[in-house]
């Protein structure tokens, strides 16, 4: 079957270049046709966003645009809503991921997007989010407001299902005109949520497009680049760094690069009752997308001395993976992921020879792998897919020397450990650079309105524009009623 | 395990814990009956995989709850097969399993405990009964009937359906005693919450995550996990077991 993705509004779909993307390794085929604009279609695509942006979005109140988004964010919720359906149906055989781990992965992630919700998006970056509608009053005397940018380009990367909407509902939040390019591995989400928005809120209908180009196609995405006033990307450093240099010197450019994320268990968790479960929460966090999240574990740090020892939590930890993956299978893998998987589990052996210490279990066909390391060794990131290390450490405190060389590349720390510890570990990871802290469990399932990677969502989007209390003042001295 | 030569009869058999049992029995070369009442394209399904796993298959629809529906099964799967070795009891009832809104105890009726037991017991008593003459000519054969762990530990109190899986391990362990000394075993499967099927499918997540929370071997039973039990009593491995529920459910249940 064939499935139209992306979202054109004023171009009709026979004007437009569709290209197939094919889908479905382990089961039936599906196609995915994706747009391909050429050059002045993007150009007349912006001008179409910015135009209808200005007339339209830009003369809601925030508060009103909440309640279109949570809306269509309702409506993706109930799983009676053919949208719904469709999403359900389409993105595991997309991403290959199991199906029930998309279902529910789709509902825990869409409830971050509710009106109370956005609300806490709003709050977090603008003391007043009313300085999105009008010029509010600030702290150090003056007014201003927030003007989000007329087009606003969302450069968007990976596999897990609806991540584009986190930057896109952003954009909607600041009332800019959005552009977005969706990923080969998941072309599809973005367009669905972009389509429903239009049928329910069809003055808003013109305000934003998805597009798609072929990775490496640089001349259409400059073609969108030149459009832009600011320009938000994800993906690896290299591809980063190549869109930088063509973004134009006085747009704003946002990057979001790969990350790499790890779990502490605290030797003060690890008693009998709590052990197996803290493994429930680990190896869910590791079964989540298969890694693939720049929130996902690569390594656990587990401390020497509880009751339970790291070397016995490997233990529980290894059956918590062997369990979900009768519950939730891991995907078919490509050969290179394969190969990726293999070579890393060949490396952890080969360590192991000289390592009695070191051990490597894993599950039927490489399902999943989990080396057990007992000397003290540096964060390294695994090969994905269910492949992890459990490093023994004699005290979490002393993690610093180990995470140190990836400092620009930390987010996401998982952390099971009594209160105290929990703010004296996030003292040291915050200074070693980590910008998150979660509870095991929950790494891959950001609370609404968290600063991806140690930002502002919605701040950095926006230009202020102030009314300095010395224009306000000169301006009364010519009022009509001056005394 | 080698079910080669042997025929099995699964009631239920389109969907879900019993087609899952009717392809283990066809993996070890068995000749399956796969019973179904209405989806005729489902059990062609399952009668086609099971002969693409290497064992024999054919689908039969019946009522298995109608006497004469019954008589006419037993009768199409001899004139198939040539005999019947193997009986699995697995066709219930239509539940709605929802911990949410299950009736409470004031809110049943003594007609929703019958139609349970009539569910459980009508189809058990009339197919055991109908493959008794092919059986004691035979010497032997194994039965296996389908109920719940929930009989040992109700940790959600579905009263009618549980009651009537209750009185189908009672019938069964009579049955034992009548038939053993005919050389034919009556045995019970007591499987948890089996997911995904189509009884099960609307549990939500957090029944399914304290169910599996509670459970030692920490995840709820697929289908599948059912099967090797089933399999297991079927076979000459539990040639001195009659009488007995086997527990499939993760450890949930100890006894």
């Amino acid at each position: 079957m064939t499935e139209r993705a992306g979202y054109l509004p004023g171009f009709p779909a026979e004007e437009v270049e569709w290209r197939g993307l094919r889908f479905g390794r382990a089961g039936e085929p599906l196609e995915i046709a994706v747009p391909a604009l050429t050059d002045a279609q993007m150009k007349e695509l912006a001008a179409r966003v910015r135009d209808a942006a200005r007339r339209h979005l830009k003369t809601l109140s925030v508060a009103r645009i909440a309640d279109i988004i949570d809306r269509a964010i309702a409506r993706l919720l109930d799983r009676g809503d053919p949208y719904r359906q469709k999403a359900e149906s389409l993105l595991p055989v997309i991403t290959g991921y199991d199906a029930e781990m998309v279902r529910l992965g789709l509902t825990g992630y869409l409830k971050t997007f509710r009106k109370p919700e956005l609300n806490k998006f709003l709050a977090e970056d603008f003391a007043n989010p009313r300085i999105l509608d009008e010029f509010q009053p600030l702290a150090k005397g003056g007014v201003a407001r927030a003007h989000g940018p007329d087009v606003l380009a969302h450069i968007w990367a990976g596999n897990v299902p609806g991540l584009p909407l986190w930057s896109l509902i952003c954009g909607l939040l600041v009332k800019a005109g959005n552009i977005g390019k969706v990923p080969s591995a998941e072309p599809l989400f973005a367009g669905l949520f972009a389509q429903l928005l239009a049928e329910i809120e069809p003055s808003i209908a013109d305000c934003f497009a998805i597009v798609w180009w072929k990775g490496g196609d640089t001349a259409r995405e400059t073609a969108l680049l030149r459009e832009a006033d600011v320009v938000l990307a994800y993906g690896g450093n290299d591809a980063l760094a190549a869109i930088r240099g063509r973004v134009p010197v006085t747009t704003r450019y946002l990057a979001y690069g790969h990350k790499i994320s790890f779990g502490m268990i605290s030797r003060a968790t690890l008693d009998i009752r709590k052990a197996p479960s803290i493994a429930h929460q680990a190896a869910y966090d590791v079964v989540r997308y298969d890694q693939q999240g720049c929130y996902s574990p690569h390594v656990f740090f587990v401390e020497r001395g509880g009751k339970v020892s790291p070397r016995e939590f490997r233990g529980y930890f290894a059956h918590e993976l062997a369990c979900f993956e009768q519950k939730y299978p891991r995907r078919a893998l490509t050969i290179g992921e394969s190969s990726d998987v293999a070579a890393w589990r060949h490396q952890q052996e080969l360590t192991a020879f000289s390592h009695p210490d070191h051990e490597i279990t894993g599950g039927e066909a490489g399902a999943w792998t989990v080396a057990y390391v007992e000397d003290e060794e540096d964060l390294a990131p695994s090969a994905l897919n269910r492949t992890v290390k459990i490093v023994a450490i004699d005290s979490l405190a002393d993690v610093a020397p180990q995470i140190a060389p990836y400092k620009a590349f930390l987010q996401t720390v998982g952390i099971a450990a009594p209160p105290e510890e929990l703010y004296r570990l996030a003292e040291i990871l915050g200074q070693a650079g980590v910008t998150r802290i979660s509870a095991l469990g929950r790494m891959t399932a950001p609370e609404a309105g968290w600063h991806h990677d140690g930002r502002f969502n919605l701040a950095d989007l926006v230009t202020l524009t102030e009314i300095e209390h010395s224009a306000e003042a000169f301006a009364d001295s010519f009022a009509p009623y001056v005394d | 395990m080698d079910f080669h030569d042997k025929v099995v009869l699964v009631t239920g058999a389109s969907r879900g814990i019993g087609a899952a049992i009717a392809k283990a029995f066809a993996a070890e070369g068995a000749a399956v009956a796969v019973n179904y009442l209405r989806n005729t394209e489902a059990a062609a399904t399952v009668a086609d995989e099971c002969r693409n796993v290497g064992g024999e298959a054919l689908a039969f629809q019946a009522d298995v709850t109608d006497g004469t529906a019954i008589t006419a099964l037993v009768d199409q799967v001899l004139e198939a097969f040539g005999k019947i070795d193997i009986l699995v009891n697995n066709a219930f009832r239509p539940y709605t399993f929802d911990p949410e809104h299950r009736k409470m105890f004031w809110e049943l009726e003594w007609t929703d405990y019958r139609t349970q037991i009539d569910g459980a017991l009508i189809s058990t008593h009339g197919l055991c009964k109908a493959v008794m003459p092919v059986m004691r000519k035979r010497s032997g054969g194994a039965i296996i009937n389908i109920a719940t762990d929930l009989v040992a530990r109700p940790t959600i109190p579905y009263h009618d359906y549980t009651t009537a899986k209750a009185a189908l391990i009672g019938f069964s362990r009579n049955l034992a005693m009548e038939l053993g000394p005919l050389g034919i075993r009556v045995n019970c499967v007591a499987p948890g919450i089996v997911y995904p099927t189509d009884a099960t499918r609307g549990t939500t997540e957090e029944v399914k995550e304290s169910i599996t929370a509670n459970t030692p071997l920490k995840r709820i039973a697929k289908p599948e996990d059912v099967a090797g039990p089933v399999l297991f009593l079927a076979s000459d491995w539990s040639s001195f077991m009659t009488g007995q529920t086997l527990y499939v459910d993760g450890g949930l249940v100890m006894k």
